[in-house]
């Protein structure tokens, strides 16, 4: 009797083996997880829930994409459980803070992942870091703001964002007259702050300052590397660096934003999977309806490939020691 | 502008509008009534539908579901003493010992009624505010911030027991409120505090688990302990009433209706301050309405006061909330930062053209607001004497059920295990305190305007060193704090002074 099941057994493993071979590419009546690290609401959960009803019809099978929310560290709890706990089929994928490489070059407790095993899909957009000082300041351009040798206050949320990380490296290696003030509870207090004249500027992920500069509040007068339509002539950061040193700090600090919306498969996911996957994200972000409804929603959606975002990764992990060190003092990882 | 403001009521009672705004009061009025499922999650799920909605169609929706969120949230924390939201947790204080007394209907009636009160009086500010909103919300700098979060801590004095013991208690659970909203990453220097080496502590305390153990688990093993129903041996026939009597109290009590109203709508224009406040400044100014001692000691016991103020306070400060998100742009609660991505979808800029060329989708918002609290409140009083007679269910058969409301309700709030364990221990700290007699309000106060005041006064004196205190507003805001702080000293006097008079 024993032998027989055995038999039944064995002949149905030998059935189904190859069967399932295939099946791994086929996602037919299958579910994908997209796992947000942060709270539902923010940018990086509604690119996700905008992909999420794009990404099926570029998927063989036609698969039901959902979201599901993993808030809490900023995102190294996502992060670590794509990294360890999700399974290498193709099911799960995960969208983090773009900043997880600087937890991770800084050593953060907790940090329990390595960017550069991820199975890289790519990013969904790139973000640029803009400084925007009010309109009604007598300065138009950086160069007027340095001649003029008066400080503008700053207006900002910690250290770790970009309101912060951006102006403090501008100030101490710049040499720019500065003066943070960090606090504010989110950017749109700061853009408050900056109605009621409390604080002269902010700096500020460009899509996000967008709609204020429409309506003549504040202008941008320098940005970091990553760059989009619109603000391609400002003076960069990096060109005006002082040093090859605070090159690199400034360098090391906007690396990340290139990958703004990074999305990857968990380490060991199989080649064909990850080839599949980085060829619907490339034509569902080009898919006009989509693209449609990103301007609608002010997102400014352009495809880095998987290769890109990788080469992004090893680029910030592979620092020297003392350059990891200096870099620690200015900027320490956050939201 | 009355032209705008009956355009506005034309759009929504398109019925295409308006069958968008049902649906809204549908999806909203279970959202308020399961704790956990918050108001803002909902809003941001929904988002996605309104891509294909006229504008005024799509803020029926969006706004009909939020403005019932509040309404039906405090009716959970009336009947379970579980908050329904994080932003109706206050109402659990007063509503859920009246439902224990076998008041559950009165309780209901009256929170109703304060809560449509409270949304027309929102709805009603919104409108009047319209021209002079932007040297309003700009006169409110972050030196003016500080001394608001000074002013809602300085609530702890009415919010503490009677006498030096109980102001002692009522301030030692306000510092350690203070205490506890430092946990987390700080956010001038990045550093983790307090955070036990754990990752889930980096956020902070999440006030949803808090609040949820807070009120929910003493009350839980008290319905265990006693093993009887909620309205304990209450005969179900006295249950069915008393409907009415709740409205009746509301407007016995009319101009604390409107005062916690007027607290709520101004604590809802102030972005920065976050909804959870509006409810506890709200409840420590229904206890200043008390005339003499021995009513002071009612609330807590279930003093219909003490469910009025919250709930009118809850509901207008969504009125207010709108206000800086329509004329800056900037949103003034979470759930109108998740709305404001909802203009940007619809190509409508906020900012100083909402109160111009779209003045009517305006004014369309604020008979939303209206329309979709009397529709809630209509619609509940229809089957209000049914949910009261869920107080009469014997708690062996509710106990389990409200125990997976409860632990799912703390676990949505992030997804982590680390959420029931807070919850958990702060149902323990909750136990301890009832038992004890020590005031829990003052802890929640504390929690709430910790990080508030915090900010706001580093950002204060970084901006401008001393020359922040000299503001004309700050000094205003102090003298109401001292006032506010003083206000049950002169009471206790003038209730001695009366004692030896008469003996």
């Amino acid at each position: 009797m024993r032998t027989m099941f055995a038999l039944i057994a064995l002949c149905l493993v030998v059935a189904v083996a190859p069967r399932e071979g295939q099946a791994a590419t086929d996602f037919a009546g299958k579910t994908i997880t997209i796992v947000v690290g942060y709270k539902a609401g923010g940018g990086y959960d509604k690119t996700a829930r905008l992909l999420a009803r794009y990404l099926p019809n570029y998927i063989p099978g036609k698969p039901t994409v959902i979201v599901q929310n993993m808030p809490g560290a900023n995102s190294i709890i996502a992060a670590n459980n794509v990294y360890s706990v999700a399974k290498p089929d193709g099911l799960t994928m995960g969208t983090f803070n773009r900043n997880l490489p600087i937890a991770q070059l800084l050593k953060v407790d907790g940090v329990k992942y390595d960017m550069t095993k991820f199975a890289w899909i790519g990013s969904a957009a790139s973000e640029s870091t803009i400084l925007a000082i009010r309109d009604d300041l007598p300065y138009k351009t950086l160069d007027d703001f340095k001649k003029s040798n008066q400080t503008l206050v700053i207006g900002a949320t910690g250290p770790g964002a970009n309101t912060y990380d951006f102006p403090l490296l501008l100030k101490d290696l710049l040499g720019l007259k500065l003066k943070i003030v960090s606090g504010y509870s989110s950017s749109a207090d700061i853009m408050l702050a900056i109605e009621r004249k409390e604080v002269d500027g902010r700096a500020g992920s460009f899509s996000s300052i967008e709609p204020f500069i429409d309506r003549k509040l504040v202008h941008p007068i320098i940005r970091a590397r990553a760059t989009e339509p619109g603000i391609e002539n400002l003076p960069v950061d990096e060109d005006l660096a002082p040093n090859p040193r605070s090159k690199t700090m400034m360098a090391l600090r906007s690396a990340p934003e290139v990958v703004g919306r990074p999305y990857v498969l968990p380490p060991g996911t199989p080649e064909e999977i990850v080839k599949i996957m980085r060829d619907a994200f490339a034509k569902a972000i080009n898919d006009p309806a989509l693209k449609a409804e990103a301007k609608k929603g002010k997102m400014e959606l352009n495809f880095v490939s998987g290769e890109e975002a990788l080469k992004v990764m090893r680029e910030v992990l592979n620092q020297p020691k003392d350059i990891v060190d200096e870099f620690g003092k200015y900027v320490k990882f956050g939201e | 502008m009355i032209d705008a403001l009956l355009q506005g009521l034309f759009l929504i009672l398109q019925w295409k509008a308006l069958a968008f705004m049902l649906l809204g009061i549908g999806l909203g009025f279970w959202v308020g009534l399961l704790p956990g499922l918050g108001g803002v999650t909902a809003l941001a799920l929904m988002l996605p539908f309104i891509y294909t909605m006229q504008p005024h169609e799509a803020f029926a929706f969006l706004l009909g579901m939020h403005a019932v969120v509040a309404t039906t949230g405090d009716l959970t924390s009336v009947l379970f003493g579980v908050p329904g939201e994080a932003t109706t947790a206050a109402v659990i204080l007063d509503g859920h010992p009246m439902a224990k007394k076998g008041e559950a209907g009165r309780a209901l009636g009256a929170a109703l009624s304060s809560s449509l009160v409270g949304a027309i009086v929102g709805a009603f500010a919104l409108a009047l505010a319209i021209p002079v909103v932007r040297p309003l919300v700009l006169s409110f700098g972050s030196p003016e911030l500080f001394m608001l979060a000074i002013v809602g801590l300085a609530f702890i004095a009415s919010l503490s027991g009677q006498g030096a013991r109980g102001m002692l208690r009522g301030f030692l659970v306000g510092g350690l409120g203070l205490l506890l909203s430092t946990v987390g990453q700080d956010p001038q220097a990045g550093v983790a505090r307090f955070t036990l080496d754990t990752l889930y502590l980096w956020q902070g305390l999440d006030l949803v688990a808090v609040l949820v153990g807070l009120f929910a688990i003493p009350e839980i093993i008290d319905l265990v302990v006693r093993g009887t129903s909620i309205a304990g041996n209450t005969p179900s026939d006295h249950l069915r009433k008393g409907a009415f009597e709740g409205i009746r109290d509301t407007f016995r009590n009319f101009w604390l209706t409107i005062r916690c109203s007027l607290i709520g709508t101004f604590i809802g224009i102030t972005p920065g301050l976050g909804g959870a406040v509006a409810q506890w400044m709200a409840y420590g100014h229904a206890t200043q309405s008390a005339r003499n001692a021995e009513e002071r000691l009612g609330f807590g016991k279930g003093d219909v006061r003490g469910v009025i103020g919250p709930c009118a306070a809850s509901n207008s400060k969504e009125g207010g909330a709108l206000i800086p998100t329509i004329a800056f742009g900037v949103p003034g609660s979470t759930a109108m930062a998740v709305l404001l991505g909802g203009f940007f979808l619809l190509g409508l800029v906020p900012g100083p053209d909402m109160l111009t060329t779209h003045l009517p989708v305006t004014f369309s918002m604020v008979w939303t607001i209206v329309l979709a609290n009397i529709i809630t409140v209509a619609a509940c009083l229809l089957f209000l004497n049914h949910l009261a007679a869920l107080t009469n269910v014997r708690g062996h058969v509710l106990v389990p059920i409200i125990l997976v409301m409860v632990f799912i309700g703390a676990y949505t709030a992030n997804n982590d295990y680390g959420d029931l364990l807070v919850m958990l221990i702060f149902g323990a700290f909750g136990y301890f305190t009832v038992v004890a007699g020590w005031p829990r309000a003052p802890f929640v106060l504390g929690l709430v305007l910790g990080k508030i005041a915090e900010n706001y006064l580093y950002i204060s004196v970084a901006r401008y060193e001393m020359a922040w205190l000299s503001r004309p507003i700050v000094l205003a805001l102090l003298a109401v704090a001292i006032v506010v702080i003083l206000y049950p000293l002169v009471q206790a006097r003038r209730a001695q002074s009366r004692k030896q008079a008469n003996a």
